[in-house]
């Protein structure tokens, strides 16, 4: 077990150069997420939660400041071993599913191991992490277009956790699902999150808020709670 | 490997734009493999039609000006000729090549009693010379003046058999001589053109036409010589102070003619290039379509840990896909295009299933992969290097 917090934030600013003037989007952030933490991060639109989420996937970098990632600093790595850290250790839930519709539900789970592995994976392998977020096994050879938003949403988390990452980022993960979908997953997220799968989440409901054990409120750029 | 599998789905789902891709594909490799194939029977065409023993070097009068000729006689001869001081001359500076003395006219002959007249080429050659010239496909060579050899054309245009006679001049006044052999087919030759001739010994002609001068003098390259050297010779021999004397060397000739129709085929196949260019576009608009369309799950590929060479090699595959079938279908189609036109345009399809015709499928193919590539290659590259958080925005 890797004895570093799962991430920490020290001193980070994302400034965005635009024509009209540079616009700062997050201002002298810290903080840091050990293992096991299931955090939610909330805050009005505009305030910056996008840009965060974005930093903590590696998707983007800071305009100054320091992010480590299981005690890796992200800000000299290259763009192959940054893609390498998302693979291996951030797992990514996103508000649409954004599942592959060219491939079927255990090719869209077994996608990220085989990236990772470089070669064709056990299918068993991609049935028992769906069996996991209790996804029927009627579902396994159907398209994404051909289950519903809460099954996609199953199916994404299933994809998310398939590398074993040392993260689960999920962006408004129940926004595009009915309340009683919604908090199926919820319900499924704290599950692996008492199981020892660390979860960062934006979200801005409260109730889904709820399920967390931390919330870091976030307004003009700054962690105002 | 799942890019690939991805790049095949891709291409199945939108089957028909891929089948239109893949039709320009198949109609460039079409284009220039008939073209080649078309250029390539007619050189095989031309070179079976052009006949050469071995590498021979033809003399003939300047006719451009010059002196040192007398006027010869007979029907239908040239009034310059080759006297025989300079044939010695020619023979002395190029030995131990042979140089063989031809002389030739034409006059009316008939082939029997009944028969029509006819108007047919004659040469009068040294009975010795003539195995050096030409090989019989039946009869004997004829050493005796009473003796014609005809041309195999001749023979079957004709009906001539060996024993058949020929009168010769009006109402046979200059004789009638008796058929010993038929000469093999020899088509378009640069020395003497036998198949629709006749062949009488030297002496016949000399006493019969009162002809003393040569027409050429066709001299034999041995095997190992150069022709190129002999026609120097001669050039350096004979026409020292004016031009007496034109020299052709049909190697060089040949290859002249080779050139010209290799530069003939090689125009008519940038033409058929000019497709697959326009196949080349096609492909490229819709890698570019693909990868628009693509946009938002290239940012999600790339953001759960996809490398930009896996993006690249996904969208390279659908590149190659579209390349490697479109041009095997249009290699296929062009052997079915090449003999028809073959068969159309020449008359003949023998020359279809050789090497060399095989080689511009081959090439037609190669050069259809190597432009679905190539033309797949920016669009790659583009969805490559795609940023992963702004593609993932696009709607």
């Amino acid at each position: 077990m890797n004895e570093y917090p799962v991430m920490v934030f020290k001193d980070v600013v994302k400034v965005y150069p635009l024509p009209s003037g540079d616009v700062t989007a997050l201002d002298g952030i810290n903080f840091k997420v050990e293992r096991g933490e299931f955090i939610s991060i909330m805050g009005p639109s505009g305030s910056g939660k996008s840009t965060l989420l974005n930093l903590m996937g590696c998707l983007d970098t800071p305009t100054s400041g320091d992010i480590y990632i299981s005690g890796t600093r992200t800000g000299d790595m290259s763009d192959k071993e940054l893609t390498d850290l998302r693979r291996d250790r951030i797992g990514f839930i996103f508000q649409y599913f954004n599942l592959f519709p060219l491939l079927n539900i255990i090719e869209n789970v077994t996608f990220p191991m085989m990236l990772k592995s470089q070669k064709a994976v056990d299918p068993e392998k991609g049935r028992s992490a769906l069996r996991a977020v209790q996804l029927d096994d009627s579902l396994f050879t159907h398209t994404p277009m051909e289950v519903s938003g809460g099954q996609q949403q199953r199916v994404a988390v299933a994809r998310a956790l398939i590398n074993d990452p040392d993260i689960l980022l999920c962006d408004e993960p129940t926004g595009n699902l009915d309340s009683k979908t919604g908090a199926g997953i919820m319900e499924l997220m704290s599950e692996l999150n008492r199981k020892g799968t660390t979860i960062i989440m934006v979200t801005h409901d409260p109730n889904i808020a709820d399920y967390s054990r931390r919330t870091i409120r976030i307004a003009d750029g700054r962690i105002v709670e | 490997m799942i890019f690939w599998e991805i790049a095949k789905r891709n291409l199945r789902i939108h089957l028909l734009r891929s089948t239109l891709a893949m039709l320009g594909i198949v109609i460039g490799v079409v284009a220039i493999a008939s073209m080649g194939i078309l250029g390539n029977t007619l050189v095989l065409s031309v070179s079976d039609s052009l006949h050469t023993v071995g590498d021979s070097v033809i003399v003939s009068p300047y006719t451009g000006g010059g002196s040192g000729f007398r006027q010869g006689g007979g029907v239908g001869s040239t009034s310059l000729k080759i006297t025989d001081q300079q044939y010695q001359q020619i023979k002395r500076a190029v030995a131990p090549n042979i140089a063989i003395p031809v002389l030739q006219t034409s006059d009316i002959m008939k082939l029997g009693v009944g028969s029509d007249t006819i108007v047919a080429p004659i040469y009068g050659l040294n009975p010795d010379d003539v195995p050096n010239l030409m090989k019989l496909k039946a009869g004997s060579y004829s050493r005796s003046d009473s003796g014609i050899l005809v041309g195999s054309t001749f023979a079957t245009d004709h009906n001539v058999n060996v024993g058949s006679r020929i009168s010769i001049g009006t109402d046979g006044d200059k004789g009638t001589l008796r058929v010993t052999g038929i000469i093999e087919e020899r088509g378009i030759s640069f020395d003497i053109s036998t198949d629709s001739a006749v062949v009488v010994t030297q002496n016949w002609f000399d006493t019969t036409y009162n002809r003393i001068d040569y027409d050429t003098v066709v001299v034999k390259v041995d095997q190992g010589g150069d022709s190129a050297v002999v026609k120097t010779t001669i050039e350096k021999q004979m026409n020292k102070r004016d031009k007496v004397v034109s020299v052709m060397d049909s190697k060089a000739t040949l290859a002249t003619i080779f050139t010209a129709f290799g530069a003939i085929t090689t125009f008519v196949t940038a033409i058929g290039g000019i497709s697959m260019i326009v196949a080349g576009v096609s492909i490229f608009n819709i890698m570019m379509m693909s990868v628009t369309e693509r946009i938002k799950e290239i940012g999600i590929m790339r953001s759960i840990g996809t490398q930009k060479r896996e993006v690249m090699s996904m969208f390279m595959f659908e590149a190659a896909i579209l390349g490697v079938v479109g041009s095997v279908i249009g290699g296929v189609l062009s052997i079915i295009a090449g003999y028809a036109i073959s068969a159309l345009l020449l008359n003949t399809t023998k020359y279809l299933f050789v090497w060399s015709s095989a080689i511009p499928i081959i090439e037609g193919v190669c050069f259809g992969i190597v432009i679905s590539l190539a033309c797949g290659v920016y669009p790659a590259w583009k969805a490559a290097n795609l940023i992963p958080i702004e593609a993932m925005r696009h709607e």
